[in-house]
């Protein structure tokens, strides 16, 4: 094992779920479960909410806003 | 043949108002589906008459046009969308929903729906910080909010996406969806309208929350949670 390897943390960043593209840590993004089945965590990013883009529920297919 | 029956029929009713006709029309769709009250109830409080504005965002729940310019709403989308937001909400704890009511006629079924629901309500004027500043004694750090109006109610709105917090918001033709999670298609401007939302919305949250049988009514009526008019003697 190298050290780098050692040093090294990994972080599981979040995906939104409109745009698909990485949250990073910080980010004022909203974080809820699916409001239909429950069973899946929806994220959307700041720009998402701004502009109203659509979610959709991969589990249910519940579309929101 | 067709024709002379469809003529017969339209001056069996000459006074027939627009209104009524396109009431009417509501009326005859969809009869087999069950909406939690029923569709004569949600039409007479207006629940479906939204502006004579309408946005892009809100393109989905609209069912038609008025001839008078009114765009007019879809009641099935809104029952379903009270039935999913029930849902949702259930699976807070109560104390940390918060029902946020800037509008006049809002205010009262706002504060009626937190009785019977056990939230949190913030009606009148929303104090700026009351979600983000940490300075702020009396900050509240809620869950999840609704707002019967996100453009009235923009300053609590833009505070929750600071913070994270999911968004519920009763919108009508006119309004946008930035910064809002979760959309009930609704009348959010008249008095009974707010008042049978609010009512139908409590009912169906406690069902969800199975602290009311699926076949029974909560205490209050749906009078108890209108505003009353207040008269100034001049």
């Amino acid at each position: 094992m190298s050290t780098a390897t050692k040093n090294t943390t990994v972080i599981q960043t979040p995906i939104c779920t409109s745009c698909n593209r990485t949250i990073p840590p910080g980010a004022e993004a909203t974080r809820f479960d699916c409001p239909n089945c429950g069973e899946i965590i929806i994220w959307r990013c700041q720009k998402c909410r701004q502009f109203g883009r659509k979610y959709k529920c991969p589990k249910c297919g519940f579309m929101g806003p | 043949m067709s024709d002379k029956i469809d003529i017969s029929k339209k001056e069996s009713n000459p006074e027939k108002s627009l209104q009524e006709e396109s009431d009417e029309e509501i009326l005859d769709t969809d009869d087999e589906e069950e909406l939690l009250l029923p569709r004569d109830t949600l039409l007479s409080a207006g629940i479906h008459i939204g502006t004579r504005m309408r946005t892009k965002d809100m393109d989905n729940f609209i069912y038609r046009v008025r001839p008078d310019g009114l765009f007019v709403l879809d009641v099935k989308k809104t029952d379903e969308r009270i039935r999913i937001a029930a849902k949702f909400l259930s699976r807070f704890e109560p104390a940390r929903i918060a029902v946020v009511a800037a509008r006049l006629y809002a205010r009262y079924p706002a504060k009626k729906f937190c009785e019977v629901t056990k939230a949190t309500p913030i009606v009148g004027r929303f104090v700026p910080g009351l979600f983000s500043n940490p300075l702020y004694s009396n900050r509240l750090e809620p869950a999840v909010i609704i707002v019967s109006d996100p453009k009235a109610d923009a300053q609590a709105v833009e505070e929750a996406g600071i913070m994270g917090i999911p968004v519920i918001a009763l919108c009508s033709t006119d309004n946008e969806f930035t910064g809002v999670d979760f959309v009930i298609p609704t009348n959010n401007k008249g008095r009974r309208a707010l008042a049978i939302i609010y009512w139908m919305f409590a009912r169906q949250v406690l069902r969800e929350r199975e602290e009311l049988a699926p076949d029974k009514d909560i205490d209050l009526s749906i009078d108890d949670f209108e505003a009353k008019i207040s008269r100034v003697e001049m």
